[in-house]
């Protein structure tokens, strides 16, 4: 054989090589909602680079479409081996057989160390039937945000009442404020019934017992009063609608709103000096009540049983998911630092970059201490149907078109027949 | 000899395949679905005849979605027609810039609808909308009107957001309708009517009317089966004030996680739909479904 021609057979044999190496490239089929998506492809490819071999595919939908295209995703079978996981469906995508529990992917002994680093309501949200289906993507909690130059200025304290609130309101409308409180009312978000859960637990309330029998319906629990605070503050003309976070960052950047209700990052928007006028100005304050405690939840990375059946998937979508949520928690401090994202890893909360990042749109130690007394919400395999059901009754109550004792009343009414109904399946 | 004529159903398979994967066996699909308990909850799909039917037609949501279905198409379709005629008569006028003002008419057409929802958003928008913002201008309001929230104007604002969106299609329709008219005769006319109403109704309007009649059924039919404006801008509310059937068709499916009660839906919006279709053309005969 010739130099040439030795050449040339090398030439082919190491195409050859190169050409089964890619052959065996896994690809994971990854699926989000598409906040960010420039910071989650750059968390893939950083991925990419720490695990040869193994490849990430992003598929993104925008958050209102989100569960529905998944839903249609996994009933059509399309290949999907790792998603974002939200504490209310989880159930009942666990129920339905869609995700696998991560002890069923991870080392053994793996995912009880790393839950001994999350939050109470957090591993609460990523947990069903005593497994852990998810690793935190993002914790956060509900928040009620106000103006402090709106209140100053009008000499008001910070409200630590729904009562204090109503005053507040009542004294900046009569001082020329229309809408004092702008308040995100989109029946068809899940942050909508989110929001009302928290404010329910500002004044201590529980909506279920321990053997999940809704509470809400009688008069002195606190979501029932709650709801008829909501329903009082309408009518007195305090409050105004909107239906996305988006528009009430821009709204209360207006100067024509003192108060809203929404998840906690959104201070950090309404805080950024580089696209809002009144940044600075914005502060959150304990949630108004007895107890002031509120809503935490969680966001997660999560595996499908699909991809938890094939052991090579499986390992590939583990190694994944420990990258993006485990430790040194790389991941979930990237999104604290740059997107003001909360988390679920307790030891984050003591990192040097993670406090510098977020004093700088609130005071980090009343978020802590919010944190620290958040409660995880009622999730159950039924939850998010009867939510859905129960969310355009609620909004039907805050604006007066129904009677609060009525939608109370229906809501807990079918609640119970979900309840009996999963149970006899 | 080999002729189309020998095999015509070998000859029409390769057509009828596609119809048959696409059309077919999706409709037939959805059919089975709506005479059985499809729930992701539950394990199993058991045959229950109109169950599905019955339950969403005694539910507490379907008067108010049917009623806010009709009102929406009696609004939009009309609307539309209307308006696309109006404009289809100015914009064929010479004037300068007109090729410019075709050009944005038809801005509307290129928009996704989740683009025009946002849009609107921001115009009927309470604390910066433009919209409140020229009422208050003009002395016609105090305070601003809570237009998407208000359970008394949502669905009206919803349906001028549609309107919005469906006019060009008409206006591009109707000015192809409108050109395809006799030039002569269109001259005659005006040396013999001075009144351009008149010259409309007698000589304009019995060229176009198989055209306003098609889109008069089609807008019906868009309307009667609006999803995305509805779903971005309102979310079906306050309450059930914007909630529309066809919205329910994805809420039973997605949100309830019943696909049987979302294909009982669906099958009722085309029943009703089919009605509208009879209605329309019966109301209006024109030569459009005419025997050739």
């Amino acid at each position: 054989m010739n130099r040439s021609k030795l050449l040339a057979a090398l030439a082919l044999a190491s195409g050859f090589v190169v050409q089964s190496a890619q052959a065996e490239d896994l690809t994971l089929e990854f699926v989000v909602w598409n906040y960010s998506l420039e910071t989650i492809q750059d968390n893939v490819k950083q991925f990419e680079q720490a695990n040869p071999g193994i490849k990430v595919k992003v598929t993104d939908y925008a958050w209102p479409d989100y569960h529905d295209s998944l839903v249609l995703r996994i009933r059509g079978n399309t290949p999907t081996d790792v998603i974002y996981g939200g504490q209310d469906w989880l159930p009942a995508w666990g129920a339905a057989g869609f995700i696998a529990p991560l002890d069923s992917v991870a080392p053994k002994g793996t995912i009880e160390e790393l839950s001994k680093d999350i939050a109470g309501f957090a591993l609460t949200d990523v947990t069903y039937d005593g497994k852990v289906y998810g690793l935190p993507y993002y914790s956060d909690t509900i928040s009620f945000i106000y103006n402090k130059k709106i209140l100053d200025d009008a000499g008001i304290a910070v409200p630590t009442t729904w009562e204090e609130v109503t005053a507040a309101a009542e004294k900046l409308k009569a001082g020329g404020m229309d809408k004092p409180i702008i308040y995100e009312y989109n029946q068809e978000l899940p942050n909508f019934y989110d929001a009302f859960v928290a404010q329910s637990y500002g004044r201590g309330a529980d909506l279920f017992d321990a053997e999940l029998n809704p509470l809400f319906a009688d008069p002195s629990n606190g979501a029932y009063k709650q709801l008829q605070w909501i329903a009082d503050a309408y009518s007195k003309g305090l409050v105004q609608s909107d239906n996305h976070e988006s528009t009430i960052i821009t709204a209360m950047n207006t100067g024509k709103h003192a108060f809203t209700i929404v998840y906690t990052y959104v201070l950090a928007a309404l805080n950024d000096a580089a696209t809002q006028p009144l940044a600075g100005q914005f502060a959150l304050a304990p949630m108004p009540g007895e107890t002031h405690a509120t809503l935490g939840f969680a966001k997660s990375y999560v595996v499908t049983a699909k991809a938890a059946a094939d052991p090579v998937r499986a390992e590939a979508a583990w190694k994944f998911v420990n990258f993006m949520a485990g430790k040194p928690y790389t991941v979930a401090k990237r999104w604290a630092v740059e997107k003001g994202l909360g988390f679920g890893q307790l030891p984050l909360f003591e990192d040097k970059d993670v406090i510098a990042a977020w004093s700088k749109w609130a005071d980090v130690g009343a978020l802590g201490k919010q944190a620290s007394i958040a409660k995880a919400g009622t999730y159950t395999e039924y939850s998010s149907v009867w939510s859905a059901y129960f969310r355009p009754l609620l909004a039907q109550a805050m604006v007066g078109e129904a009677p609060v004792d009525q939608v109370m009343k229906d809501g807990a009414q079918r609640w119970t027949e979900l309840k009996e109904q999963f149970a006899n399946r | 000899m080999w002729t189309s004529n020998r095999f015509p159903a070998l000859w029409l398979l390769p057509a009828l395949l596609p119809v048959i994967l696409m059309t077919v066996y999706p409709i037939g699909h959805a059919l089975w679905t709506s005479l059985h308990e499809v729930m992701i909850l539950f394990p199993g799909e058991p045959f229950v005849g109109l169950k599905n039917y019955q339950r969403v037609v005694a539910s507490n949501y379907f008067g108010d979605a049917l009623r806010n279905s009709l009102v929406f198409t009696l609004i939009a379709a009309p609307s539309v027609v209307i308006l696309g005629t109006l404009i289809a008569l100015f914009l064929r006028r010479r004037f300068f810039g007109c090729e410019v003002v075709r050009s944005v008419v038809l801005l509307p057409w290129v928009l996704p609808g989740a683009i025009s929802a946002v849009l609107w958003v921001w115009v009927f928008h309470p604390s910066f909308g433009i919209l409140n913002g020229i009422l208050r201008d003009l002395g016609l309001i105090d305070t601003s009107v809570p237009w998407l929230t208000n359970p008394q104007t949502a669905l009206l604002a919803v349906a001028a957001a549609h309107v919005w969106t469906q006019i060009p299609f008409a206006v591009i329709l109707l000015m192809a309708a409108l050109s395809a008219i006799n030039a002569e005769t269109l001259e005659a006319a005006a040396i013999d009517c001075r009144n351009p109403a008149k010259r409309f109704r007698y000589i304009v309007f019995p060229e176009i009317k198989a055209m306003i009649v098609l889109l008069l059924v089609y807008n019906a039919l868009t309307a009667f089966t609006s999803y995305d404006l509805v779903y971005a801008m309102t979310g079906g509310g306050p309450g059930t004030a914007t909630t529309l059937l066809s919205f329910q068709i994805w809420r039973e499916s997605f949100s309830m996680y019943d696909f049987g009660a979302g294909s009982a839906v669906a099958f009722i919006v085309v029943v009703i739909s089919a009605v509208l279709i009879a209605a329309i053309t019966k109301t209006l005969p024109s030569d459009l479904f005419g025997s050739s």
